[in-house]
């Protein structure tokens, strides 16, 4: 047996023995044995040092595949970049830099709508509303429907932030606008 | 574009109807035949394949219908504003295998191709239509549960089609199609009645999910033939598939297609963005696991389907519908399973009522 295959024996082993500790259903064990050597020992490795629930690998290696695909890079490639290697070699606790993983994963899956929340939350932020109002956006930005939250203590209270949104309104227009507007994506799709 | 047929079932009851002769006349040799009692068993999924789906593209089945032909769109919905058609289900299923195609998830448990031998019984059912709504005009297509034209040079059926809606002005048939099939329409005089139809998409779209369809410059040369011939033509800019880059490919789609075919001779264009239920979406991954174009910013919305998320679909509507409106600000342009809101958003119009969209797109 070659140096490689012993090693890729042993990197076998110490999946199958991470699936039964972590109770891996063997549908996503036998998807993760099939990938090549270099993304299913990449895998493991982000799976023992991030200490990833099984619900974790799991998002993980569906976002991975689906990056994979669209990028066409493999996954050992996206897990090289370096804003993955600083989650992975950095510092912090397991579980904190584990969801670091999935929010970039996440952010790199989605990249154009990543960037509109962003651009939207910081227009929200900026619009500085009291606490007591919450603008709420839909989820994934599914629909164009914009939400505004009040949660009063009292009549004062109550009308001191319908008095706050009432002098925001050109600005809260503005954000429902956005929401469901063409111009809120400056880039070409 | 031919199709190849691993075998053709036909049911005992039409085995001596004008279809099946048809078929049995124009089939290829060494093509099985097989005579069965009930076509809907044939008509089930195969067991003990990987992809009873795809296998099923390849059995025909001829038989009877057993219900009603005519039927409203089922894409039509109060949640969306809707464009009026009629479907007409003459054949189920494709022998082409688009990626994102609903059929995946419509037709699961009886996905063999069938065509349907009484289907001049069609026709009563139109007549009766026209009985009771006398003063309304509908248009009519046969390209909901099946491709229009796919095995029209075995079937015939657009021939019967069209010289039946060439003598009734309160209907215009349209036959929607990714084929350039149109040997037998050329062959017809529509008499203005019949409309022609075909889906568009970005030649990047048509390589990696449009599966044994015509390439989109075939579709717009057939489509002008077509047109030639006294048909009227229109598009169908439907999945829209938000790919970095579909901006720029979609915009380059139309101008292709309006340099080969002037704005003004065509009767309308219908954009929708590709959505999927979570049930098709699953079943078009399973079945093509290396399509990129099914990994996009398609996101859960509130209809339950996956559609790109709203600023991203928006933005790609916007772009078209201003490239379509710069060349002839007259073409009718419409969206498919949208809602009102994204309707005004994006055409900058209250959705017309089903009835009144569906007339003005019929030309009627």
């Amino acid at each position: 047996m070659s140096t490689a295959s012993i090693e890729g024996q042993e990197i076998d082993d110490a999946i199958r023995r991470w699936a039964v500790a972590r109770h891996l259903p063997e549908a996503h064990l036998a998807r993760w044995l099939a990938l090549a050597h270099e993304d299913r020992a990449v895998l493991l490795k982000a799976a023992e040092t991030l200490h990833l629930r099984t619900g974790q690998l799991v998002a993980a290696f569906e976002l991975l595949g689906e990056i994979a695909l669209r990028e066409r890079v493999t996954i050992a490639t996206i897990m090289a970049s370096d804003e993955i290697r600083c989650i992975l070699d950095g510092a912090g606790s397991a579980p904190g830099r584990a969801r670091d993983l999935l929010d970039t994963l996440r952010a790199n899956r989605f990249p154009r709508l990543h960037r509109m929340t962003a651009r939207l939350a910081q227009e929200i932020a900026a619009l500085g509303l009291p606490g007591g109002i919450r603008v709420v956006l839909p989820k994934d930005l599914s629909s164009d429907e914009v939400r505004i939250e009040i949660c009063a203590r009292g009549a004062a209270d109550m009308l001191r932030l319908i008095d706050a949104i009432t002098n925001a309104r050109a600005s809260l227009a503005r954000i429902a606008d956005l929401t469901g507007t063409a111009e809120s994506i400056d880039d070409e799709v | 574009m031919k199709f190849n047929l691993d075998a053709i079932h036909i049911e005992e009851g039409v085995r001596t109807s004008p279809l099946a002769r048809r078929v049995l006349d124009a089939l290829p040799s060494g093509t099985a035949v097989n005579y069965v009692a009930d076509g809907r068993e044939t008509a089930r999924p195969i067991a003990n394949v990987s992809d009873p789906f795809g296998a099923g593209k390849r059995q025909m089945t001829i038989m009877r219908r057993r219900s009603s032909f005519l039927m409203a769109c089922p894409a039509g919905s109060r949640e969306f504003a809707c464009c009026g058609y009629l479907v007409l289900t003459l054949a189920s299923n494709c022998p082409m295998d688009c990626g994102y195609c609903f059929l995946q998830e419509h037709l699961a448990d009886n996905p063999g191709f069938q065509v349907y031998a009484n289907y001049t019984n069609a026709f009563d059912e139109l007549e009766r239509l026209r009985r009771n709504a006398p003063a309304r005009g509908f248009r009519v297509g046969t390209g909901e549960l099946a491709d229009s034209l796919a095995f029209d040079s075995l079937t015939g059926i657009s021939r019967d089609l069209v010289e039946y809606f060439s003598r009734r002005d309160d209907l215009t048939l349209e036959l929607k199609t990714k084929t350039d099939e149109i040997d037998n329409l050329l062959e017809v005089d529509p008499k203005g009645r019949t409309l022609v139809s075909w889906t568009l998409s970005p030649e990047r779209v048509f390589h990696s999910t449009e599966h044994r369809t015509a390439s989109p410059a075939a579709r717009i040369e057939a489509a002008r033939r077509v047109l030639d011939a006294g048909y009227r033509v229109a598009f169908h800019l439907d999945p829209i598939i938000a790919y970095e880059g579909a901006e720029r490919d979609y915009l380059e789609l139309i101008g292709n297609l309006f340099d080969a075919i002037a704005p003004t001779r065509i009767a309308f264009i219908s954009m929708g963005g590709l959505r999927m239920t979570p049930a098709l979406r699953a079943a078009a991954r399973r079945r093509f696991p290396d399509d990129p174009m099914l990994v996009g910013e398609e996101v859960l919305a509130p209809d339950g389907r996956y559609r790109a998320f709203i600023p991203l679909r928006l933005k790609l509507y916007s772009a078209l519908s201003d490239r379509i409106k710069k060349a002839d600000a007259k073409l009718q342009t419409y969206l498919c399973m949208e809602s009102a809101s994204v309707h005004r958003r994006v055409l900058g119009e209250v959705a017309p009522p089903p009835g009144a969209l569906g007339a003005r797109l019929a030309g009627i």
